[in-house]
């Protein structure tokens, strides 16, 4: 009998949506991948093309979690809060892509050096997610 | 002198011709989530692979059969087409998977989509099978593909902690994700146990003429070809886990795992990482199209080599260059091709005991095999990593489809 129970359980459990520490998962990836890319540029290692086409993704998947974690937040964060963080986060990563295709180099670091800041936000805020499990 | 040149060139043709975009995209994915807590199931895979293709390799040179035709003559017909449903729509997706890997590398390269690449690299590859013979593809592409080497170099770079490397290799579970974790495993053990191995290389030892005399050559060049392939394999996973863990980047996409190496070789790192995943790509769409090739014609009986020219074995060629043209369609309408690669692995582990069981029955067989029959212990190891590998896979799957 418990073995019939099982698969329903195991369906149940998988048809469940991401919890949010996933969703935010999601979100720490995508912003430390900007600020990867955004490193390797500037240390003039990969393509603007590459750079310009990762940073476009990860705003979009950005915007794309965000929202799917704002539907419902966490008990652990501020939602209006934490919206307007996300919001800044993706000014940023937009700002890097523009000054890409522009070829501004010397402005880069400055937008670089901000999502930084907003990544360690996003990261503290994960951690209080993962710890009010 | 003349085998002393062919073993050297059958291990690192190996070795070159190991990594392709399944064993890469699910290495990397391992390490980036799970550090090397998941380097168990690549050492008991290609612990496997050594024993599968070290076989193949003993029943092409001692039966003077593939694989694929000693099954087709000691199974019959009914048997044989069932099994090769299953297997060549595996096959084909990774097939898809292989040709988007060529095309995401260019895009990577030069910028232009990766959409608008896979009509082009299909002709290329298509063209290589229609023009070249067997000698080009398997040493030309896997010569190229030693370009992967620099997974090691970058590893090495990053100056892993050695003992917490050694404690991935005994298998251990997380403390959350467990259902990710199960779909990694399969995942991996698939991509490093692909059938399509075994019918390649024991069709390429009928192609090359061995005889018993190659016995022992075939065990040297599949222990230590496939062994440094696994090493290659297990490079990604380590160099994964201390570039992407660290910052919590999740491997979901290409352009993510381009970034595996900038940190180790700053200024090589992403063209040595977009040149290995073009050649390793490129090698295994050519060895993935001939191995659905030699499957149907061995199986169904046609004339069938790739030194031969294609009006000598037309349906052969007809078989190429079909799926080589399908293949590339779902990738010109933008199928995400590392979704095709993750559910192709897992898919492949699924159908592991349909391809390897019949397989060992057929290595036990005294008629075709005689004195040189499988001991006790390579039956074991291949059967116990195969019914692991799919009843993970039974479990996991299904979990990874109906959870997106």
């Amino acid at each position: 009998m418990k073995r019939f129970l099982a698969v329903p359980l195991l369906l149940a459990v998988a048809c469940k949506p991401p919890t949010p520490a996933e969703q935010m998962d999601t979100i720490v990836s995508w912003i430390a991948t900007a600020r990867m890319a955004g490193d390797a540029s500037l240390r003039r290692t990969t393509p603007d093309k590459y750079t310009r086409q990762t940073l476009e993704l990860s705003d979009r998947m950005l915007l794309q979690s965000g929202s799917e974690l704002l539907k419902s937040p966490p008990p652990a964060i501020d939602s209006a809060d934490f919206a307007k963080v996300l919001i800044r986060t993706r000014f940023q990563i937009k700002e890097m892509a523009r000054l890409v295709e522009q070829k501004a180099a010397p402005e880069f670091r400055q937008p670089w050096d901000s999502l930084g800041i907003y990544e360690k936000i996003v990261k503290q805020a994960s951690d209080r997610i993962d710890s009010s499990r | 002198m003349k085998k002393i040149l062919q073993l050297s060139l059958g291990i690192i043709t190996s070795v070159g011709g190991f990594l392709e975009i399944g064993s890469v995209t699910t290495s990397a994915q391992a390490g980036a989530q799970f550090g090397y807590q998941l380097l168990w199931p690549l050492l008991f895979g290609t612990i496997c692979l050594v024993f599968l293709v070290e076989m193949s390799g003993r029943l092409a040179a001692v039966s003077k059969h593939t694989v694929v035709g000693a099954m087709r003559e000691r199974f019959g017909f009914p048997f044989f087409f069932v099994v090769s449903v299953g297997i060549t729509i595996v096959v084909f997706m990774v097939l898809i998977a292989e040709l988007g890997g060529i095309a995401f590398s260019l895009q990577m390269l030069t910028g232009i989509g990766f959409p608008w690449w896979a009509l082009p690299v299909s002709l290329v590859v298509w063209l290589l099978m229609w023009k070249g013979t067997f000698s080009l593809i398997e040493y030309g592409a896997s010569l190229l593909g030693l370009v992967t080497i620099s997974f090691a170099v970058a590893a090495f770079r990053l100056h892993p902690d050695w003992a917490a490397v050694a404690s991935g290799f005994l298998p251990s579970m997380p403390h959350s994700d467990k259902a990710r974790y199960g779909f990694l495993t399969v995942s991996i053990l698939g991509a490093t146990i692909s059938p399509y191995l075994m019918y390649f290389y024991s069709s390429g030892a009928i192609e090359e003429k061995w005889d018993r005399s190659y016995v022992v050559m075939n065990r040297i060049i599949a222990g230590f070809g496939m062994f440094f392939g696994g090493f290659l394999a297990m490079a990604v996973l380590i160099a994964a886990a201390l570039a992407f863990q660290p910052m919590g980047i999740q491997v979901n996409t290409f352009p993510q795992a381009a970034l595996l190496m900038t940190t180790a070789l700053p200024k090589w790192g992403f063209y040595l990482f977009a040149l290995s995943m073009l050649f390793a790509c490129f090698g295994a769409a050519l060895e993935i199209s001939l191995a659905i090739a030699y499957f149907f014609a061995q199986g169904l009986g046609w004339n069938w080599s790739q030194n031969l020219e294609p009006s000598k074995n037309a349906r052969f060629a007809f078989v190429y260059t079909v799926i080589i043209i399908v293949a590339a369609i779902p990738l010109m309408f933008g199928v995400d091709p590392i979704k095709v690669t993750m559910m192709s692995m897992a898919l492949t582990s699924a159908t592991l005991p349909f391809a390897i069981i019949p397989f060992l029955f057929l290595m036990n067989d005294p008629i075709y095999l005689g004195k040189y029959r499988n001991g006790w212990l390579s039956n074991a190891v291949v059967a116990i990593v195969v019914l692991l590998s799919f009843v993970l896979a039974l479990i996991s799957v299904p979990l990874e489809i109906v959870g997106g």
